[in-house]
């Protein structure tokens, strides 16, 4: 087994051990610690893969911003009592059921490329993603910024509270 | 390594993601299932990238606007998840249905 | 400059249209009249270099003729498709050159003399732009190449004509006026517009020049076509004209400003009609009948009209009278193959008669009447006035050297070459216009004065409207004698008939001395009824034969006889709208209307108890289900939604793969 694969395996079965307790550890501070740490694999996946901004980007956003906001907020609205409760509902059974089914799907479609060789190694692309980020896809880089302005003032919107206004 | 071990992880992370979305009863849950559905199609996005279209970015480029859809989306979520606890005092699904006809 | 002779037209139509729409409305709006009489001088010029390139013969191909492709159109031509072009341009032959300076001096003096006439006017301005329009209308029509531009043209200055006679429309009788004229006229055109369209079955084409050629190749243009042709343009010419029988309108347009009557008379709208005969020449050239029928129209009228003279004592009638009888000298001439001498009579005509007018209307400016009986004994008070009008009467009369003279003289030579009898008529006509001429002329300026507060207040009109009456007295004098010298007018305005046409029979040499002669007669027979300031043997005369002074008053019952024409046609329109109200209307429309909305009642209660039903009821099926299906399915669970979603999928998955 080469470096490689070893270096595949072992993040891609962090990734998923981790994935798994997110959604089914019975605690939800826990669960979002496993995010923090599935997201963490799934950024050293893009690594692997020679995505190196957008392993930077990974951890920047997800491990250090999403994953974190969202602790925050569970421990903002957790409780003592969350701990007795049951997290999962009474569709899990169905739930499972249509996810083997569509493993089975996605399975058949990923084998089909099975064939494909690896191209080798991958060069850095943070220049050329700058490029094409000023370059052919400006608009949309803009459009994204708006984007996000709006999900500012729409957060502000939801979160304020009258005693505040 | 080929593109069909990528497509399998992620395709397993998507499955894991939609699992906890349609299991989850803690809305925060549900939230966080979502983001893996997002990581696995960003996993995706930048495995086809690799091996169909070395030296190209464009799939790089299109996970990054995922990712900052992703975050918006997270931000609007969160604000929205605080506004209904403070609303109604639960963060559990099924004590909420505005949607029932 | 030929070449750019479509200015004359262009410029004053624009020019009225600038003064009409940029122009205060104001009585003391001084430039409107400025810019229409430049304009005019400007177009006066222009004919009068163009008159003199053609008379020196300067103008290669002559006559000059610029077309211009004004539109074209799919035709048919016994069952042979082909693209018909319709041409817009000029055509100056000599007929148009004489004309062309005719028309601008007449507009150009008469515009001026209207300055002094129209003076304090409250449509001051909306007058000049109507002149102005008028005399573009008409010189339109001079140098027309397309005879549908000359029609149209035409029926503008029946337009213009109409707004002029009716300028002072506030009053009842010239609105009547105008409306008369412009009916009257109308019913000519109807035989106009008849006339161009057999043109076009015959030729396709309204070119003149290319019409001309047709009508004089053999077996193109049958004698009856001919006749018909000929015989429908007569009759817009006799409408324009005020010929007999349409003359009944040109007594009453006298109720118009006075300087337009001039124009009218002398210039624009009367020498349309012998104008326009001149111009469709080469179609009564291929008719002896139609060339007959002009002669005796011409005659006719031109008796008819000297014999109502003889009794009017409205100043502006009798010499509108008057030109209705010298029309008639040009028309008998054209209808006896005189081409030149008809229009050579049209060009004197038009110079004395214009002065004959404005001296009236300096006259009527002067006195506050138009009735001769109220005058009397003014060549005193007005002696530029009576100079001039009496130069314009030796002329109309035709004594020598004066311009009527050599015209009159010219048309009763070809008439007696043409039929004897005709010539004999004629010149009575002749003789009655010098009687009631003079006689106009005794009555106005000699004798004692009969209205003493009148005579009184007279006095000489202003300058300027004096120098236009000095100029044109001169041209009365000299324009005979000198477009007559050397055959100069003949040279410059000829029509070859075909041979065998023209039956030359000459005058004998004493002809001319004799009808000065006679005319010398008449004046002193006039002298002797109106002259002496005693008119006791013209009061016994006409107690004597009242019946025929009467009837000639009356003007032989013409305006009768055409007004119980449009009683009878009043009597027809009414039937017509009977019938069109109660039978046509009640029973067919109405029936029809009655029919249909039965159909769209049944209609629609059909439509409300099956179509609406049936609509309704799938509606309602749908409706049924959602609920049904609503209250199977829902608890408002985003996550049973989300189960939805992933169960189909799963399914979508088990369709895939079971291929």
């Amino acid at each position: 087994m080469s470096f490689e694969a070893i270096v595949f395996y072992s993040l891609a079965a962090l990734v998923l051990l981790s994935a798994v307790g997110v959604v089914t550890h019975r605690n939800t501070v826990h669960s979002s610690l496993l995010l923090g740490l599935s997201l963490a694999g799934v950024a050293g996946i893009f690594a692997s893969l020679g995505a190196d901004f957008l392993f930077a980007g990974q951890v920047l956003i997800y491990v250090s911003g999403i994953a974190v906001l969202i602790m925050f907020v569970v421990m903002l609205l957790g409780r003592a009592s969350d701990l007795h409760l049951r997290q999962v509902n009474n569709q899990w059974l169905a739930a499972l059921l249509i996810c083997c089914i569509s493993a089975v799907g996605l399975w058949r479609i990923a084998s089909s490329f099975r064939g494909l060789p690896s191209p080798g190694p991958a060069k850095p692309s943070t220049a050329l993603l700058g490029r094409l980020m000023m370059g052919d896809y400006a608009v949309p880089f803009e459009l994204i910024s708006l984007v996000l302005l709006a999900a500012l003032l729409g957060a502000i919107f939801f979160s304020h509270t009258e005693k505040d206004a | 390594m080929t593109l069909a071990h990528y497509l399998t992880l992620s395709g397993l992370l998507f499955l894991i993601g939609i699992f906890g979305a349609l299991t989850r009863r803690n809305i925060i849950g549900i939230l966080m299932s979502i983001e893996l559905v997002f990581n696995a199609a960003n996993i995706n996005l930048a495995a086809f990238n690799h091996f169909r279209h070395p030296g190209g970015v464009a799939g790089q480029a299109v996970a990054l606007f995922f990712i900052t859809i992703a975050a918006a989306e997270v931000v609007v979520g969160l604000a929205l998840v605080l506004a209904i606890y403070r609303n109604t005092d639960t963060v559990y699904v099924e004590e909420f249905s505005l949607l029932k006809g | 400059m030929v070449e750019h002779a479509y200015l004359i037209p262009l410029l004053p139509f624009l020019v009225s249209l600038v003064i009409l729409f940029f122009f205060d409305e104001d009585a003391h709006s001084p430039y409107a009249p400025y810019l229409g009489i430049a304009t005019m001088f400007w177009c006066l010029v222009q004919s009068l270099v163009i008159f003199h390139q053609a008379s020196s013969g300067a103008v290669h191909p002559w006559p000059y003729e610029g077309s211009w492709e004004w539109f074209s159109f799919a035709a048919d031509s016994a069952g042979k498709g082909f693209s018909a072009a319709m041409p817009i341009g000029i055509l100056i032959d000599g007929a148009a050159a004489v004309m062309l300076v005719v028309v601008t001096l007449v507009s150009l003096l008469v515009q001026v003399y209207s300055l002094g006439y129209m003076h304090g006017d409250p449509r001051f301005k909306r007058y000049y732009a109507y002149l102005s329009f008028f005399t573009a209308s008409m010189l339109g029509l001079v140098v027309s190449n397309n005879l549908l531009v000359t029609f149209a043209c035409w029926e503008l200055v029946g337009v213009s004509s109409y707004l002029l006679i009716g300028f002072w429309f506030e009053k009842p009788a010239p609105a009547y006026a105008s409306k008369k004229a412009f009916m009257t006229t109308k019913l000519g055109d109807c035989g106009l517009y008849v006339a161009l369209l057999l043109i076009w079955a015959k030729f396709g084409s309204f070119k003149i020049s290319m019409l001309a050629v047709s009508a004089a190749t053999p077996g193109v243009l049958t004698p009856l076509a001919a006749t018909a042709i000929g015989l429908g343009i007569l009759c817009g010419a006799a409408g324009k004209s005020a010929q007999w029988p349409l003359f009944i309108w040109l007594p009453d347009a006298m109720e118009g400003p006075t300087p337009v009557s001039a124009l009218i008379h002398a210039a624009t709208m009367v020498a349309a009609g012998i104008y326009l005969v001149a111009k469709t020449y080469f179609i009564y050239a291929a008719s002896p009948v139609a060339m007959e029928a002009v002669a005796w129209i011409g005659l006719i009228t031109a008796l008819l009209a000297a014999t109502m003279a003889l009794v009017a004592y409205d100043i502006k009638r009798v010499l509108a009278f008057s030109t209705v009888s010298q029309l008639g000298f040009m028309l008998c001439a054209l209808g006896c193959g005189g081409y030149t001498a008809g229009l050579f009579h049209l060009t004197t005509h038009a110079f004395f008669k214009a002065l004959l007018f404005l001296g009236a209307g300096s006259v009527i400016h002067s006195v506050h009447t138009n009735d001769m009986r109220q005058m009397g004994g003014l060549s005193k008070k007005m002696p530029v006035t009576f100079g001039t009008m009496f130069v314009a009467t030796l002329a109309i009369a035709g004594i020598w050297p004066f311009a009527g003279y050599f015209s009159k003289d010219m048309i009763l030579e070809r008439v007696y070459g043409h039929n004897q009898v005709m010539f004999g008529l004629l010149t009575f006509a002749a003789l009655l216009t010098a009687f009631y001429m003079f006689r106009m002329i005794f009555l106005t300026f000699v004798g004692d004065d009969r209205d003493h507060e009148r005579h009184h207040h007279a006095h000489e009109s202003p300058w300027v409207m004096l120098w236009p009456l000095c100029l044109l007295a001169f041209l009365s004098v000299v324009s005979g004698a000198a477009l007559a010298h050397n055959g100069f007018f003949e040279h410059l305005v000829n029509y070859k008939l075909p041979e065998g046409l023209m039956t030359e029979t000459l005058a004998p040499r004493l002809m001319p001395y004799a009808v000065t002669a006679l005319v010398c007669g008449s004046i002193a027979l006039s002298w002797f009824f109106y002259g002496r300031n005693d008119f006791t043997l013209a009061e016994s005369l006409k107690a004597r034969c009242s019946p025929i002074f009467s009837v000639l008053e009356n003007r032989y019952g013409f305006d009768a006889i055409f007004l119980s024409l449009v009683a009878f046609s009043d009597r027809i329109a009414k039937f017509a709208f009977w019938f069109d109200s109660s039978v046509i209307d009640q029973f067919f429309v109405d029936g029809w209307g009655l029919i249909t909305r039965i159909c769209a009642e049944l209609s629609g209660l059909f439509d409300n108890l099956f179509v609406d039903r049936t609509v309704d009821g799938f509606g309602g099926l749908s409706m049924d289900a959602g609920v049904l299906l609503r209250s199977l399915v829902t608890h408002g669970q985003v996550q049973e939604y989300l189960m939805y979603i992933a169960v189909a999928v799963s399914l979508f998955t088990i369709l895939i793969l079971s291929r």
